[in-house]
C-alpha cells in the first residue's frame, strides 16, 4: 500500500494488477515488430541480391537479368492476380460451406452432427494436391439443367477442389471459436429463455466470431499460397506463367530470379495478413 | 467408429462417381459448321516448348505450331483461341470438347491413334537424344544404365528409354525445371526430343558451351496435329489434311522452320520432295 499519484495522501487498494505487464507487453510487441521488420528486409534483400548476383555474372552481349525480369514481371502479375481471384473465390465457397458444417458439428441432432465430424475430418486430413485431383476429374466438364448445357471451366473445378480443404477447416475453426465461449454464457441464457437459436445468433456467435478471424485469415494466407497448386492440373496460373517466361528466355541463370520474382509476388500480399493476424490475435486473445 | 468412416467412405466414392458418370462427350457431327458458328477456331497448343509454341512477354503464345494454327483459322475465316495444353491432358480436352484441335508437339503413336484422330501427312518428325555435358563422357545409349537422367514428366520416349536403359530417371514437370536440374548436377544427362536440344545449344548462352548432344538420335517419331476420331474423316479432318500436304508442297513448313531457326529437318526435306513430283 502506498499513496496513489494523483494527489490524494489517503491510502488506497490498488487493484490486483503488475504493473510490469503493460510496459512488457509493449516491449513484445516492440520486439516482434522489429524481428518482422528485419525478417521482412532480409527476405527482400535476398531476392533481390540473387538477382543482382545472377545479373553481375550475366554476359554483356545480352539484356542484363534485371531488364528481362522487369520485362516479364508484368505477364507474371496477371497470372497473380488470377491466383487472388481463385484464392478470394475459394475462400468465399469455403466459408459458406464451412460455417454450416461447423455448425453441424454442434448441432444437435445426431446424425448431422455425425455426418458434419465425418465431412469434416474427411476433408482436413486430405492432401490439398489430392482434392484437388478429385475436383478436377471427377467434376463433369459439363452439366445439363433442363434443356441448358453449363460447361465448367478449370477455374471452376479448381475453386471447388481448393475450396473443400478449406471448407473443413473452416469448420472446425467454428466449432473452435463456439467451444471457446465459456459454458456458463449457455446456462445463462437458457435461465433468461433464449432459445437456442437467439442463444446461438445474438450471444454465443458474437463473441465467438472476433475469435475465429485470425486463424481464419491464417487459413486465407495458406489457402493463397496453396493456389500455385493449380498449374499441376493444367491451369495457366503464375506459377505456369514464371515457368512459359523462363521457356522462352532459355537462359538457365534466370531460374532463381524468376522464381524470386513470384515469390516477392505471394509475400508482399500475405506478409501483410500475417502482421494483421497476428495483431487482431493479440487483441482477441482471451484474458484470463 | 470404423464403421462409420467406411460409410462415409463408401458415400463420399459413389458421389464422386455419380458426378463422373454425367459427363457427356461433345457431340462432334459438323465440326466446321459449329467452328464457324461460333467464329473461332479453339486449338490446344504447347507455351512450354520453345521454339514450337511459347510465350512472349505480352502474354501471347507464340511459334512455329502457332502458325499453323492461324494457317487454319485463315482458311476457315475464323478467329484462333489457343489453348495451353500438357501431354497429360491434350487428349481429354479434346474428347470433352473443350478445343476443336491439338498442334502441341504430339507424338503420334499407336496406343494414342485409339483415342485421336492423327491427321496424316505429319507435319514434323523428331527423335529423342540427350543433352549432356561434355565430361560425362557418353558415348552410346547403354552408357546411361543406372545413372541418373532428367527427363519431363509425360514425354512419350521416358518409358522406351527407362525399359531399354535402365536409367535411373528424375523426373520434372516442365523444361526448365529439368535444365536447371541438369545445371546443377543433379543427372548427368537430358532427356528429350533433338529439336529441342539442338536450339538450346545452338542459342549461343555460354553455360551451354560445355555441353553436347553425345548420341545418336533415336526413334523416329512424326508429329500429328491431333482432332477428334470422328472428324478425321469428316470434312474437318479433310481439311486439316489437305492443308498439311499443301503445308509440305509449298514449303511452307521448311520457310517455318527457317524463320523459328529450327535446324532442318531431313523429314521435311524428303517429303517436300515426294509431295512436289507427285
Amino acid at each position: 500500500m502506498k499513496p496513489v499519484a494523483n494527489g490524494s495522501d489517503l491510502p488506497v487498494l490498488l487493484p490486483i494488477r503488475l504493473p510490469a505487464l503493460p510496459a512488457s507487453e509493449f516491449g513484445d510487441r516492440l520486439v516482434a515488430f522489429f524481428a518482422s521488420r528485419r525478417a521482412f528486409v532480409a527476405i527482400v534483400v535476398l531476392a533481390a541480391s540473387s538477382v543482382a548476383a545472377a545479373a553481375a555474372a550475366d554476359a554483356p552481349m545480352r539484356p542484363g537479368i534485371f531488364e528481362t525480369v522487369l520485362k516479364w514481371a508484368p505477364l507474371i502479375g496477371t497470372g497473380f492476380l488470377f491466383n487472388l481471384a481463385i484464392s478470394v473465390a475459394s475462400m468465399m465457397v469455403g466459408t459458406l460451406a464451412g460455417v454450416l458444417l461447423g455448425l453441424g458439428q454442434i448441432s444437435l441432432l445426431r446424425p448431422v452432427r455425425a455426418i458434419s465430424w465425418v465431412a469434416t475430418q474427411f476433408f482436413r486430413n486430405s492432401p490439398w494436391l489430392v482434392l484437388l485431383f478429385f475436383a478436377m476429374f471427377l467434376l463433369p466438364f459439363e452439366i445439363r439443367i433442363g434443356g441448358f448445357v453449363v460447361s465448367l471451366p478449370a477455374w471452376f473445378k479448381a475453386i471447388i477442389g481448393l475450396a473443400l480443404p478449406v471448407m473443413a477447416n473452416v469448420a472446425e475453426i467454428v466449432r473452435g471459436g463456439i467451444n471457446s465461449v465459456p459454458v456458463g454464457q449457455w446456462e445463462s441464457a437458457e435461465s433468461l429463455a433464449f432459445s437456442r437459436m437467439q442463444t446461438l445468433w445474438r450471444i454465443i456467435l458474437p463473441q465467438a466470431v472476433k475469435r475465429m478471424i485470425p486463424p481464419w485469415m491464417n487459413l486465407y494466407a495458406i489457402l493463397t499460397m496453396a493456389t500455385t497448386l493449380i498449374s499441376v492440373v493444367g491451369i495457366q496460373d503464375a506459377m505456369t506463367l514464371t515457368r512459359g517466361a523462363l521457356v522462352a528466355e532459355a537462359r538457365t541463370e534466370l531460374y532463381l530470379p524468376f522464381y524470386s520474382l513470384l515469390l516477392l509476388y505471394f509475400f508482399a500480399y500475405c506478409y501483410p495478413i500475417a502482421r494483421l493476424t497476428q495483431r487482431l490475435e493479440r487483441r482477441y486473445a482471451v484474458k484470463l | 467408429m470404423k464403421r462409420l468412416l467406411k460409410l462415409a467412405l463408401s458415400t463420399a466414392v459413389v458421389a464422386l462417381g455419380l458426378a463422373g458418370t454425367q459427363a457427356t462427350p461433345a457431340a462432334a457431327q459438323d465440326t466446321i459448321a459449329q467452328i464457324k458458328q461460333k467464329g473461332t477456331i479453339v486449338v490446344g497448343v504447347k507455351n512450354d516448348y520453345k521454339p514450337w509454341g511459347f510465350l512472349d512477354p505480352s502474354g501471347k503464345i507464340v511459334g512455329l505450331e502457332i502458325d499453323l494454327v492461324d494457317d487454319v483459322a485463315k482458311k476457315l475465316g475464323v478467329k484462333a483461341e489457343l489453348v495451353p495444353v500438357t501431354a497429360a491432358n491434350r487428349m481429354e480436352f479434346l474428347q470433352q470438347g473443350r478445343i476443336d484441335m491439338i498442334v502441341a508437339t504430339m507424338g503420334d503413336t499407336e496406343a494414342r491413334r485409339k483415342v485421336v484422330g492423327m491427321i496424316e501427312p505429319n507435319y514434323y518428325a523428331g527423335a529423342t537424344n540427350v543433352l549432356a555435358p561434355k565430361s560425362a563422357n557418353l558415348k552410346n545409349w547403354s552408357d546411361l544404365k543406372g545413372r541418373k537422367v532428367c527427363a519431363v514428366q509425360g514425354a512419350y520416349y521416358n518409358r522406351r528409354v527407362s525399359e531399354l536403359y535402365s536409367p535411373e530417371m528424375v523426373v520434372f514437370p516442365a523444361v526448365p525445371d529439368a535444365l536447371n536440374a541438369l545445371q546443377g548436377g543433379n543427372c548427368i544427362a537430358f532427356l528429350f526430343d533433338d529439336t529441342l536440344i539442338v536450339s538450346t545449344l545452338s542459342g549461343g548462352d555460354p553455360k551451354w558451351a560445355n555441353y553436347e548432344m553425345p548420341l545418336v538420335s533415336e526413334d523416329p517419331q512424326l508429329w500429328a496435329i491431333g482432332v477428334r476420331l470422328a472428324d478425321l474423316n469428316g470434312p474437318f479432318g479433310k481439311l486439316v489434311k489437305d492443308m498439311s500436304v499443301e503445308w509440305h508442297k509449298s514449303g511452307r513448313l521448311l520457310e517455318l522452320e527457317r524463320k523459328w531457326g529450327i535446324k532442318q529437318s531431313p523429314y521435311l526435306i524428303e517429303m517436300n520432295k515426294k509431295l512436289k513430283g507427285s
